[in-house]
């Protein structure tokens, strides 16, 4: 599978028509579909820990591919499908899925419904934090878009309200409201200890507004979700376990752009209760996590963009000392644009703590008896149209 | 002394003729760098900045009226390009690159239309009523209609 990503990414990066948009658009053709794809190969190696893969000997099964289809049927009705495939270590093997799909119909531009499985807007890049063209670094801040957490946090199937007002002189707001469910792939969560029988997730809803102030370029913002995971879970020797996780999500978000330099930051606290009917086994809690990072990057000339970052998680703000009780992660990012279509990184990571790291990679050793201070590094490759 | 002046202005007017006849100097005023272009029968005659911005971005979509906006863009390899991105959105059509595979990817929208030519844009303009373009200053426009961007 590694050499057939290889293999598109060279087609589309050689190929003469490669380096431009699918559908090229002619005068009077204003419904034509357009095609708009990328490929993603990337290498993951850890001085010590296996994270995301077994990375500790390195390892290519790091890599996404998506393809996506949109159709303007009126000036204001839209749809559109991404299907995507990824491999990230043990999991998803370039399993193919619809990333999202809707019917998006925009009466203004202050208000618009989309419905159908529809990206979740949480902070400055949640919905777009698959894709690598559209960033400086390899690897978001693991504290807020965990890449374990996609599943989770991508996407929801249900409706959105969305619009855009203008202030007079005070800049604009952006709102984003929706509601619906998550479908979860059972065999995705089953852990070596425990086989998960049943999965849903009965409701998730939110929203995020953003305030685009009137200094060029700066934008703040806030986002709120809410949701709750219902499961059966098998351990072993054990009768089945039902659970419920009711979790509330939120986060302050500020990002400046302005001509060839990025800052952002990121500010967030989910809590998260457990409740079962098995004390025993899963005794009933309640956790609030902290998050948080500030981000850089500057774009010195057409191909050439560096970025970094530092960013920190803790499961539960009551319990701060211990190494699986934390992770720092300092980040830097080489960015190099070959061409409009064709990019390539090189990313190193000093991570502080174990937080995480699951013991499923990691031969069954608790977060607590890994290493404390490893290092990252990342070379991903990008093409895209 | 008088020779000397003399000798010192016919140097200069020299020199300058040298200059015109290269090109370095013109006698004409030089030509904008862009200019941006709409429909015939659009009422604007001068623009907002932030408002042309936000068309290139798709984040205002309707014209006062309530027309569509159609945006179109030259390649991203063009200089007229770079010139209209930088000075009007305030960012680099690289940065602008980025943004809109952030939109595209998270299914939100598609970005204008890339056109190849000056005589592309203008040919895009005049067959759509709700198109704004940009060329650059020395393009032939046409019936094209230019606006001010303030």
């Amino acid at each position: 599978m590694w050499s057939r990503g290889w293999l598109a990414a060279l087609l589309l990066v050689v190929s003469p028509r490669g380096a431009e948009a699918a559908e090229v658009p002619i005068p009077g053709n204003e419904r034509a579909v357009e095609v708009h794809g990328f490929v993603s190969p990337g290498f993951i190696v850890t001085t010590s820990n296996n994270y995301l893969a077994k990375s500790r000997r390195g390892s290519f099964e790091f890599t996404e591919v998506g393809i996506n289809f949109t159709v303007p049927i009126t000036d204001k009705l839209r749809s559109g499908v991404q299907l995507f495939a990824r491999d990230l270590g043990p999991t998803d093997n370039y399993t193919p899925r619809a990333d999202w799909f809707y019917l998006d119909y925009r009466f203004e531009d202050w208000l618009g419904f989309r419905a159908g499985r529809v990206k979740i807007p949480f902070g400055l890049y949640n919905d777009s934090s698959d894709v690598d063209a559209a960033r400086v670094p390899i690897l978001l801040p693991q504290s807020l878009y965990s890449i374990n957490s996609r599943d989770f946090l991508l996407a929801q199937t249900g409706a959105e309200l969305y619009g855009r007002v203008r202030t007079r002189g005070l800049g604009a707001l952006e709102y984003r409201i929706y509601g619906g469910t998550i479908f979860l792939d059972i065999a995705s969560q089953t852990t070596v200890s425990a086989q998960v029988t049943n999965l849903d997730v009965p409701y998730v809803a939110g929203q995020r507004l953003m305030w685009e102030t009137p200094i060029e370029g700066l934008r703040a913002g806030a986002s709120l979700q809410a949701l709750r995971l219902d499961a059966d879970v098998r351990l072993p020797d054990r009768p089945p376990v039902s659970l419920g996780i009711p979790a509330v999500l939120w986060v302050g978000s500020a990002e400046y752009a302005l001509h060839d330099l990025l800052l952002s930051a990121e500010y967030s606290r989910w809590v998260a209760r457990l409740e079962s009917n098995d004390a025993v086994v899963a005794p009933p809690m309640r956790a609030v996590s902290e998050r948080a990072y500030a981000m850089a990057s500057y774009r010195i000339n057409e191909w050439f963009q560096p970025g970094a970052y530092y960013s920190l998680y803790y499961p539960d703000v009551k319990r701060r000392s211990g190494r699986e009780a934390m992770q720092h992660d300092v980040a830097a990012t080489l960015r190099f644009d070959i061409n409009h279509n064709w990019l390539v990184k090189l990313e190193g990571h000093f991570m502080s703590g174990t937080a995480m790291l699951s013991a499923d990679l990691n031969d069954g050793r608790s977060p607590a008896q890994l290493d404390r201070n490893w290092g990252v590094f990342l070379v991903k490759t990008t093409a895209h149209f | 002394m008088r020779v000397l002046e003399h000798a010192a202005r016919l140097l200069l007017l020299a020199l300058v003729a040298l200059l015109v006849s290269r090109g370095e100097v013109s006698a004409e005023p030089a030509a904008p760098a862009f200019v941006v272009i709409v429909h015939p029968e659009n009422p604007a005659n001068a623009l907002e900045r932030s408002f042309v911005a936000e068309a290139f971005l798709k984040k205002t979509t309707r014209w006062p009226d309530g027309g569509v906006i159609k945006p179109v863009d030259l390649p991203p390899t063009s200089a007229t390009r770079d010139r209209f991105t930088r000075d009007v959105l305030k960012r680099s059509v690289a940065a602008v690159k980025s943004y809109w595979q952030q939109i595209i990817f998270s299914g939100r929208d598609v970005p204008p239309a890339e056109l190849s030519s000056d005589e592309a844009v203008v040919q895009y303009v005049l067959t759509h009523r709700g198109a704004i373009g940009y060329v650059s200053g020395s393009a032939r426009l046409g019936d094209a209609k230019t606006v001010s961007v303030r």
